[in-house]
């Protein structure tokens, strides 16, 4: 409590935290207030909103309560983001771990891996991937997740090369630890430092490839997310603007609220003593 | 200078095997799609039977192995050629360039403006980190980072095209208008300026936090604190000592942030409706054209890794401790 | 200037209305045409409509390159002449007479004969053309006497019916002098095209537009009204109503303005929407089933999916009411084929779960029967809406329906190569005779690997006999008698279900004359369509 507590007195992080909490609550009281599929149709279309008590945020162009799907959005965007995060960095810090530790021809093989993935426009691969493989849930989250790998995979091995070179663990070393303790014990935890602390932006990012590759059509036609939803509502952006311009607001608000969190927690971690 | 030729022979060589491990992925993963481009052809004239797909595909060399059409990829590959388009019956490297000046124009305007925005509005929010000007520029910054571009340039194309008439909604110059010169210059910026807005705003953001965040860090160095101690005026100092340093940062930022753009246009160039690389990407996947894909990911790469060369010469001009040492400590 | 308003362009008006607007148009015409932009949503990869005879080509080459007849809501069977003035087909079905227009030129100075008539028909379509190769399967030759008539050769007796009714879709005449002796499919008159039509094909610029320009010379006199026409291309649909508002456009077919936006766009000064000019390119929506699956073999299993359709909901929801309910596979404004007299099924959730308690699939706690998956054909707004519909509608009956989102391409291979689908939406067009459409979703026997066609595994000797004798059947009433019992057979089977039925809209200025003045007017040769301003 006392950490999130520095969060939330480091400036924008009460308000990361506040907006984060409010999305958390929205994801998992969806199911209570709107039980079942939020894609049903449950009304008539283009209801606009705040004109009636049944849809306070109106209806879509079939009928689908514009409300319940963005709660359940909620759940689905900070999945797919929280997913696809951890999903790179899982993969990133293997990468570089291994590219660190093993060092010579290991290296340098990975490395030049790493380098492709920097190299190749994320979202241009993201893109193919998802398109040859269908738009799913777990594909989308691949898809953004090896798009985004590069960078904590670099970065591990950079701070893996440098904590390598220090003196704990040398002594470390000289104590006659084996390799592999002082791997897990002594580098990982403090490598890992600054790779979690890119986490929280890539959880944003990840929410951000995702709109985008669900306006552009990819995205899981079983769930509701609120790239789907503005990709939706364009057809109508004229006569219903509302359809794009709500899930466009929670998707900013959410993205701003997982930033706010993140300064708030690198002034935490910085803090720390 | 040689060094700086060392430095790009290097760095050339170094990139052949990542770009043959770009083609090889590339190829791979177009390979392992559902449908290919036979399929594809069939599904854009509304069908045909079986015997036809069967010379469609030997048409389009579909009939060998996945290994000798990678192999032959490659071997034309060596001699600079980047093969046939299959969707288009074309060739690749005629669709790249005449795509290629599209996106570079739209990207060079988009970086060039927020870059250059971008820093300067860090500057105003750097020289006095944690007052009200500082706030407020970093407060909007991150907001406006938190946009979704293809959002924005919806909105965008509603507010300025269609309620206020005054920019065109899509497209990159006003079609077989019969401009030249001047007047077609006039015309394309007229087209630009909604895409470039749109994709430029988030890029304004980064740059702007990474160069504010880079001189509030400055500003507690023991050489400033040192050089204010001897009494020199504080403007000279955040311009010549602060600003200076924190923009090499940025520079990096700009490099690494080079593929992240050419990604970001595909989204921008499907809302604006402009024919540029982002485009002509989805086509090739839509199509499974192949050789195209691989054509249009190859030539990014090779722009990425150029951009960034480019920056390391840049960088080792910008940096004090290689250029001018009079702005060192 | 009365001196413009020929005779002729008086009696071809069908309606006072029409013949003002051809004033209005002629007027424009005679002080400069003018120029008219329109928006293309795709960029053929072969622009020549006699390879490729769909309506994405057509749309762009028709204004070039034209058939020997067109149809027409007033014609003698629903046919104007264009290249051919005259046609007959004999008793026995084995030979059809077309009589040609003579003094056309090619747009490249040469004259139009009956040799380019028979190069076309023996060279591309029957060899290459997707629906020609069905229409002249049994093509043996064709005998030009004179180089105004053409007399096509059948080995087998072909119905004249179904070839009269196909003319406009499948006989687009192409230059044997650019074509003869090279590789066909290579030729680059494919996307540079060379005609006899009202326009001349001028510039393309891939990713931004095509240029077409007046044809001087067209055999029509004072015809084409406009000087030239300049598709836009713009990819993405939402993009047409925007640069429509925007006054960047004049004109946008084929739906490109999404229905929902109609409504709001129909209000706004300037612009008007325009229904008709699609009569004769009728599009269906339907559910393909893979009888495969076991459940899905049990045709009580299909009733109940039927019964769970609310075709209204379909119609006044998803399309606004720009559709109608379908009762069988042969649309109606099919007038001549269709028949009403066809098994029902109203939307009845109940009837539907007593049929699938009937057929032993009881729920489970969850209350599913079964689960299976369901395809949305993507290109379509409509047929991805229906998709999502369908799901939510399986529901209430206790299926449990996933939706697999794929691009065409693979949607493609994965109904009609792989059958890895349960239920698939999609939406093939009825092309005037049930020959050359609707048959092939239900006949056996295709291989795999053929679009659009029946690759649910559905066998039926009954069906199949009847579409067979169809097929050579030469006389009309008897031939339209066995389409009756064609779409009673279907109605009753189910081996896929109608849904739905619909045309496109057009979104155009009001200053555009004579939008819609034929059945296949979006695909037809614009040469009356006129800008005044």
């Amino acid at each position: 409590m006392n950490f999130l507590g520095r969060i939330a007195a480091a400036p924008g992080g009460g308000a990361g935290l506040a907006i984060l909490g409010l999305l958390a609550l929205a994801a998992f009281s969806a199911h209570a207030f709107f039980p079942g599929d939020p894609l049903r149709i449950a009304g008539p279309a283009l209801v606009p909103p705040f004109s009636s008590g049944d849809f306070p945020l109106g209806t879509d162009r079939l009928g689908r309560d514009v409300l319940a799907c963005l709660m359940h959005g909620a759940g689905i965007s900070l999945l797919v983001g929280i997913a696809a995060a951890a999903a790179a960095i899982l993969l990133g810090v293997a990468v570089g771990a291994v590219s660190g530790f093993a060092g010579g021809f290991i290296d340098e093989c990975l490395m030049r891996v790493v380098e492709t993935f920097q190299i190749v426009p994320g979202f241009l691969l993201a893109l193919a991937f998802a398109s040859v493989f269908g738009a799913s849930l777990p594909v989308i989250i691949l898809a953004i997740a090896l798009a985004a790998w590069a960078e904590p995979a670099r970065l591990t091995r950079a701070e893996v090369l440098s904590i390598r070179e220090q003196d704990y663990v040398a002594s470390a070393r000289a104590l006659g630890m084996h390799p592999l303790e002082i791997a897990f014990k002594e580098i990982l935890p403090n490598a890992l430092a600054p790779v979690l602390a890119l986490a929280a932006l890539m959880v944003a990012g990840a929410i951000l490839t995702e709109a985008a590759l669900s306006f552009l059509g990819l995205g899981d036609p079983n769930v509701v997310t609120w790239g789907s939803m503005i990709a939706e509502g364009r057809n109508v952006i004229r006569s219903a603007p509302w359809l794009s311009i709500l899930p466009g607001l929670a998707l900013m608000l959410t993205v701003l609220g997982v930033y706010l969190f993140s300064e708030g927690l690198s002034h935490a971690l910085r803090a720390r003593p | 200078m040689a060094r700086a030729l060392t430095l790009v022979r290097r760095r050339l060589l170094g990139s052949i095997p990542v770009l043959l491990l770009v083609v090889a992925l590339t190829f791979l993963l177009l390979e392992s799609a559902s449908g290919d481009a036979a399929d594809a052809y069939l599904l854009s004239i509304g069908g045909g039977d079986a015997a036809f797909a069967e010379t469609l595909r030997q048409a389009y060399g579909l009939d060998q192995s996945v290994w000798a059409r990678l192999w032959l990829y490659v071997q034309a590959l060596a001699r600079l050629d980047l093969g046939w388009s299959v969707a288009f019956n074309r060739p690749v490297s005629d669709l790249v360039l005449e795509r290629l000046p599209n996106t570079l124009l739209l990207m060079g305007t988009a970086t060039a403006l927020s870059f250059a925005l971008g820093s300067f509005l860090g500057i105003l929010a750097g020289s006095r980190p944690g007052s009200l000007r500082d706030r407020l520029l970093s407060a909007g910054s991150l907001t406006l980072y938190a946009v979704p571009g293809f959002w924005l340039g919806l909105v965008l194309v509603i507010v300025f095209s269609v309620w206020l008439r005054w920019l065109p909604t899509s497209g990159l110059e006003t079609i077989a208008s019969g401009k030249h010169g001047l007047a077609r210059a006039a015309d394309i910026g007229r087209h630009l300026v909604l895409p470039v807005g749109a994709l430029g705003v988030i890029y304004t953001a980064l740059f702007l936090r990474v160069m504010r965040s880079g001189m509030a860090e400055i500003w507690e160095r023991d050489f400033i604190l040192f050089a204010r101690s001897r009494g020199i005026p504080r403007r000279r100092i955040l311009l010549s000592h602060v600003a200076r340093n924190a923009l090499l940062p940025l520079v990096t930022v700009l490099g690494l942030q080079s593929a992240a753009m050419l990604g970001g246009s595909v989204v921008i160039e499907s809302v604006f409706a402009i024919p540029g690389f982002g485009r002509l990407a989805h086509e090739a996947v839509s199509g499974r054209d192949a050789p195209l894909l691989m054509g249009v990911i190859l030539v990014s790469a090779v722009m990425v890794i150029a951009v960034n060369l480019l920056i390391d010469v840049v960088y080792a001009a910008l940096d004090p401790r290689i250029g001018g040492r009079e702005a060192g400590p | 200037m009365p001196l413009h308003l020929t005779r002729r362009l008086l009696l071809q008006s069908t309606a006072a209305t029409l013949a003002l607007a051809a004033m209005g148009a002629k007027t424009a015409a005679a002080a400069g045409g003018g120029r008219l932009i329109v928006a293309a949503d795709s960029e053929p990869k072969n622009l020549n409509p006699a390879i490729v005879a769909s309506n994405g080509v057509f749309f762009i080459a028709s204004k070039v390159i034209e058939p020997l007849a067109e149809a027409s809501f007033t014609g003698k069977d629903g046919l104007e002449p264009r290249l051919a003035t005259d046609w007959e087909g004999s008793a026995d079905g084995l030979s059809a007479t077309f009589r040609l227009r003579e003094g056309v030129t090619w747009h490249d100075g040469k004259p139009f004969t009956s040799a380019d008539v028979a190069f076309s028909a023996l060279n591309l379509w029957k060899p290459l053309q997707n629906l020609g190769r069905i229409v002249f399967a049994n093509l043996a030759d064709v005998e030009t006497p004179d180089a105004a008539t053409a007399i096509f050769r059948f080995s087998k007796p072909t119905p004249f019916q179904m070839i009269r009714n196909a003319l406009p879709v499948v006989t687009s005449v192409v230059p044997k002098h650019l074509f003869e002796g090279t590789d066909i499919a290579a030729n680059p008159a494919n996307n540079r095209l060379v005609g006899t039509g009202p326009f001349k094909f001028a510039e393309y610029r891939p990713g931004e537009y095509y240029r077409l320009e007046r044809n001087a010379g067209y055999w029509s006199e004072d015809q084409p009204a406009l000087n030239e026409i300049v598709y836009r291309v713009l990819p993405d649909r939402a993009g047409a109503a925007t640069a429509l508002e925007a006054e960047e456009i004049h004109l946008a077919a084929f739906s490109a303005v999404p229905l929902a936006d109609l409504d709001r766009i129909s209000k706004v000064p300037g612009l008007q929407v325009v229904t008709k000019g699609y009569e004769a390119l009728t599009y269906q929506l339907i559910v393909e089933i893979n009888h495969r699956r076991k459940e899905l073999a049990d045709v009580r299993v299909r009733r109940a999916i039927a019964h769970a359709i609310d075709r209204d909901f379909v119609v006044r929801t998803i399309f606004l009411g720009h559709a109608q309910a379908a009762t069988g596979p042969v649309p109606q404004n099919a007038t001549e084929f269709y028949t009403p007299d066809v098994p029902a099924y109203a939307f009845d959730v109940a009837k539907a779960n007593a049929l699938l308690d009937e057929a032993g699939y009881p729920r489970d706690a969850n209350g599913t029967r079964f689960t299976l998956k369901l395809l949305a054909a993507p290109y379509f707004s409509e047929t991805r809406q229906f998709g999502d519909y369908l799901r939510q509608a399986l529901a209430k009956i206790g299926i449990d329906a996933g939706l697999a989102s794929n691009d065409s391409a693979a949607h493609q291979k994965a109904v009609y190569t792989d059958h890895a689908f349960d239920l698939a939406v999609a939406p093939p067009v009825f092309r005037g005779d049930p020959a050359i459409s609707t048959t092939i979703l239900v006949q056996s026997g295709l291989p795999a690997g053929v679009p659009f066609s029946n690759q649910g595994g559905y066998a039926n000797a009954e069906l199949d006999g009847v579409i067979a004798k169809a097929a050579e059947t030469v006389d009309e009433k008897a031939r339209i008698a066995l389409y009756n019992e064609f779409q009673r057979l279907v109605a009753e089977d189910l081996p896929l279900i109608n849904v739905a039925e619909w045309g496109f809209t057009t979104v155009t200025r009001d200053t555009v004359a004579n939008v819609g003045s034929n059945p296949r007017w979006a695909v037809s040769n614009w040469a009356d369509l006129a800008v005044t301003e």
